[in-house]
C-alpha cells in the first residue's frame, strides 16, 4: 500500500496532471480554458513537432551505432586477450561520469567554428577546406550532437556488454580458441550471440534514452539551426517554458509518452516472439 | 531576448516622447537617501517586502542593496528581501513560479508591452494611477509611463530604457581602412565589402538563440514595412507571409549575398559573438546599449563607438530606434502595497537613479543624466533616444514570444541563405498556424 501511494504521488499524479493540462489552454498564470483535443490536433499538424520526431529518430539510429555498436566493439576489445584492459575500461567509462552539461560545454569549444579544436586541427594539417560550422550548419549539426552523445554513452554500453561477456563461461571461449578461432571470430560467433539479450536491452535503453535526450541538445544547439536539431523534448520545453503554452506542451508530452510506450511494447513483443521461436526450434 | 547581459524590455511606439521628456527633466526633485517612514498603518507592523527581478548584474545589484538598506533604515519595521534570478529563467518560468508561489513578490521586474498587459489581466499588477499622479509626478514625466498603461490604468513604475540594437564599431579598424560611419544602407554595404576585401569580418554576432540578429533585423523590417504594419504583423492582425515583410527581408538577402556577417553566427551565442568584436576580429557588432559597461570591463583598450541603422528606402520612420523600457510592478495580491509604493518612490529618487547611471543603467527619472561625468557613448545613446523619430518595440519583449521567435527564425533563415524571403515568411506563418 505505501508503495502504491508513492507510485500514485510520484508517477501517476504527474502523468494524469499532464493529461488533464493537455485539454486546456493555459499560460501557467491565468485562467485555464478547456479546448478539448485542439492541442493534439495542433501538435499533429505542427511541422516543427513532426520534424522533431524525425530528428529524434535519426538521432536514435545514430546512437545505436555510435553508442551501442561502438560500446559493443569496445567491450569486445577489452575482453580480448590483451594487456592493459583495466586502463581502457576506466578511460572509456570516464565520459559517463561527467555531467552532460559539462561535456556539452567542452564539446561546444571543440566544435567552435572560430577557435575550436576540430577546425584548428584541420587547419594544422592543411585540410581547412574540410572545416565546417559544425553546430551551425543544418546538415552537420545533428550528426555533431550525436557524436558527442556517442562519446559519452559508448562507455556506458561498453560497461554493460563487458559485464555480460564476463558472464560467459570461460570454457566456451577457451574451446573456441582451441578450435583455432580468432579473437574476432570468438567475439562475433560466440560472445555476441551469447549476450544477445543484453544487446537487445541495450538497444531498448538507447531508444528510450534517445527520446529522453535533452541537455546535450539544449546546451549545444538549443534545437537550431532552423530546427535541424529540434527534438520533442527541446520543442516541448520551449512550448511550456518559453512560450508559456502549458496545454500545448502537455499534449506534446502525452504524445511523446505514448510513442515511447508503444515502442517499448513493440520491442517487448518482438523479444517474446523471438524467444518463443528459439524455444520452438 | 534573454541571455547574457541584456537587461531590456518591451516598449510602445510612442515611448520616445516619454524617454525624451523624462531624460530632460529639469524640474526633478531630489529626495534624501534615507527614506521617510511610511505613512501607512503597515509602518507599525513587522513587514517583509519581497522584491524580485532578473539579475541586473553585480554593479546594479549593489544599487538595489543600497536602496534596501536606506529603506530599512527609514522603516525599521520593514525587512526588504531582494531576489535576483538569472535573466532567461526569470523571463520564462522564474517569474511565473514566483508569482504563483507561497511567498510571492510584492514588487517585481517586468518588461513593458505585451507581458505587462498579461500580468495585469492575470491579476498580478496593481493600479498605480493615483501613485503616478501624486507621489511620482515630480520624479517621472508622463511620457515615461508610455507602454505602462493597461486599460487606462498605470500598472508599472518606470525603471530603465535601453536601445536594444545599435551598430557598435571598432574605431581603430575603421580609421585603419579609411572608413567613415555610413549615412546610407548602400554605404553600409560598401564599407562592409571594403572590410571583407581587407580580410576583416565586417559584422560579428552570435545568433544561436536567435534574438541577437532578430532584434537587429527586426529594426530593418520595421523601417522597411513601416511601424504600423510591423506592429500589426506582430500582433497577428496581418499574416507573416505578407508582401511587405517579404520585401523587407530583401535587405537581409543583400547582407547574406555580400557575406558581411560571420559564418559562425548560427553556431555561437551572443557572448561569443561579442567576443569577436572585443578581440578585434569583427569590425562591427549589432547589440544594445548594455555593451558599453560590458566592453569597458572585458576589453578596456577597445576603441569603440556606435551608429544607428542607416536610413532605408522604406515605409517606416527612417530615424527610428529599436528600444525597450522596463520597470517594476506592484503585485495586486500583495498585502503590502502601500509599503511597496514607498519603496518604489525611494528607488525612483534622483539620488538612486544617479547611482543606477553610474552602474550602467539608463533610468527614466528626471535629471538622471544631467551630469558631466557620464561616458560619452552613454550620453550619445541618451541623445539618440531623445532625438529618435519613433521607437520600435523589439518583437520578443513587446509582443508574444512565440510570434517573435517565428519572425526571428525567418530572418535568421534568410541571413543564412537557407530560405528565400518568401519561403522564410511562409515558414513563419505556418509555424504560427
Amino acid at each position: 500500500m505505501p508503495a502504491l501511494a508513492l507510485f500514485a504521488f510520484a508517477v501517476l499524479g504527474p502523468i494524469i496532471g499532464t493529461g488533464v493540462f493537455s485539454l486546456y489552454e493555459w499560460d501557467g498564470f491565468g485562467e485555464q480554458v478547456a479546448v478539448g483535443l485542439d492541442n493534439y490536433s495542433r501538435a499533429l499538424s505542427d511541422r516543427v513537432f513532426r520534424t522533431a520526431f524525425l530528428n529524434v529518430a535519426i538521432y536514435i539510429a545514430l546512437t545505436l551505432i555510435l553508442e551501442v555498436l561502438v560500446g559493443l566493439i569496445l567491450a569486445g576489445l577489452i575482453t580480448a586477450r590483451t594487456k592493459g584492459t583495466a586502463f581502457f575500461r576506466v578511460v572509456f567509462f570516464i565520459p559517463v561520469t561527467l555531467p552532460i552539461v559539462v561535456v556539452a560545454v567542452i564539446w561546444g569549444f571543440v566544435y567552435n567554428p572560430d577557435f575550436g579544436l576540430i577546425n584548428s586541427l584541420l587547419e594544422e594539417v592543411s585540410l581547412q577546406s574540410w572545416a565546417q560550422i559544425w553546430l551551425g550548419n543544418p546538415r552537420t549539426a545533428l550528426v555533431a550532437v550525436s557524436v558527442v552523445s556517442g562519446w559519452i554513452f559508448s562507455g556506458f554500453f561498453m560497461a554493460i556488454f563487458y559485464a555480460g561477456i564476463r558472464q560467459i563461461p570461460t570454457e566456451i571461449v577457451e574451446a573456441a580458441r582451441i578450435d583455432g578461432a580468432s579473437e574476432f571470430q570468438i567475439f562475433r560467433r560466440v560472445k555476441v550471440p551469447m549476450i544477445r539479450n543484453v544487446v537487445l536491452v541495450a538497444c531498448l535503453l538507447a531508444i528510450v534514452g534517445g527520446f529522453q535526450g535533452f541537455d546535450l541538445f539544449f546546451v549545444l544547439t538549443n534545437g537550431g539551426p532552423f530546427n535541424a536539431t529540434e527534438i520533442p523534448t527541446t520543442y516541448l520545453v520551449k512550448a511550456v517554458f518559453r512560450h508559456q503554452n502549458v496545454g500545448y506542451g502537455s499534449a506534446m508530452a502525452v504524445i511523446m509518452t505514448l510513442t515511447v510506450l508503444g515502442i517499448s511494447g513493440v520491442f517487448a513483443l518482438l523479444r517474446r516472439r523471438g524467444r518463443e521461436e528459439r524455444t520452438a526450434h | 531576448m534573454t541571455v547574457g547581459r541584456r537587461k531590456v524590455s518591451g516598449i510602445g511606439i510612442a515611448i520616445v516622447l516619454a524617454i525624451l521628456v523624462a531624460a530632460c527633466g529639469e524640474d526633478a526633485q531630489e529626495t534624501t537617501t534615507t527614506a521617510a517612514p511610511t505613512t501607512t498603518e503597515a509602518a507599525m507592523e513587522e513587514v517583509t517586502l519581497r522584491v524580485a527581478m532578473s539579475s541586473p548584474g553585480d554593479v546594479q545589484i549593489g544599487v538595489w542593496e543600497a536602496v534596501a538598506a536606506a529603506f530599512e533604515e527609514g522603516n525599521p519595521n520593514v525587512t526588504v528581501e531582494l531576489n535576483f534570478v538569472a535573466d532567461d529563467i526569470y523571463e520564462t518560468i522564474g517569474l511565473q513560479s514566483l508569482l504563483t508561489g507561497n511567498d510571492a513578490p510584492d514588487i517585481y521586474f517586468e518588461w513593458a508591452g505585451a507581458r505587462l498587459a498579461n500580468r495585469y489581466q492575470e491579476g498580478f499588477a496593481a493600479d498605480l494611477s493615483d501613485f503616478r499622479e501624486n507621489e511620482l509626478s515630480s520624479l517621472l514625466e508622463d511620457g515615461a509611463f508610455n507602454g505602462m498603461v493597461v486599460d487606462g490604468k498605470t500598472v508599472m513604475v518606470p525603471g530603465n530604457a535601453d536601445v536594444t540594437t545599435v551598430m557598435w564599431y571598432n574605431v581603430d579598424i575603421f580609421e585603419e581602412h579609411g572608413l567613415a560611419v555610413p549615412e546610407t544602407w548602400d554605404e553600409m554595404l560598401e564599407l562592409s565589402k571594403t572590410l571583407l576585401e581587407a580580410g576583416v569580418t565586417p559584422i560579428g554576432i552570435g545568433n544561436k538563440d536567435l534574438w541577437p540578429v532578430g532584434n537587429w533585423t527586426s529594426h530593418i523590417v520595421s523601417r522597411s514595412m513601416g511601424e504600423e504594419a510591423y506592429d500589426q504583423m506582430l500582433k497577428r492582425e496581418i499574416p507573416m507571409d505578407n508582401p511587405a515583410l517579404i520585401e523587407a527581408l530583401d535587405y537581409i538577402v543583400q547582407m547574406q549575398e555580400a557575406g558581411i556577417v560571420n559564418e559562425s553566427a548560427n553556431a555561437i551565442n551572443d557572448n561569443d559573438g561579442a567576443e569577436l568584436f572585443f578581440r578585434g576580429e569583427a569590425a562591427m557588432h549589432p547589440i544594445g546599449s548594455w555593451l558599453v559597461s560590458w566592453a569597458i570591463e572585458v576589453a578596456p583598450d577597445l576603441n569603440f563607438d556606435f551608429f544607428n541603422l542607416p536610413p532605408l528606402d522604406g515605409a517606416g520612420v527612417q530615424d527610428s530606434i529599436i528600444a525597450v523600457s522596463t520597470g517594476h510592478v506592484i503585485n495586486a495580491q500583495s498585502e503590502n502595497i502601500e509599503v511597496a509604493k514607498d519603496f518604489m518612490l525611494l528607488f525612483s529618487s534622483l539620488e538612486f537613479a544617479s547611482m543606477m547611471v553610474d552602474a550602467g543603467g539608463t533610468p527614466l527619472t528626471n535629471g538622471a543624466f544631467d551630469r558631466e561625468d557620464i561616458d560619452p557613448r552613454v550620453q550619445s545613446l541618451v541623445e539618440l533616444i531623445q532625438n529618435a523619430g519613433a521607437v520600435v518595440a523589439p518583437p520578443d519583449t513587446g509582443y508574444e514570444l512565440e510570434v517573435a521567435e517565428a519572425l526571428y527564425q525567418a530572418e535568421a533563415e534568410v541571413l543564412a541563405g537557407v530560405s528565400t524571403p518568401a519561403e522564410a515568411a511562409a515558414n513563419a506563418e505556418a509555424k504560427l498556424g
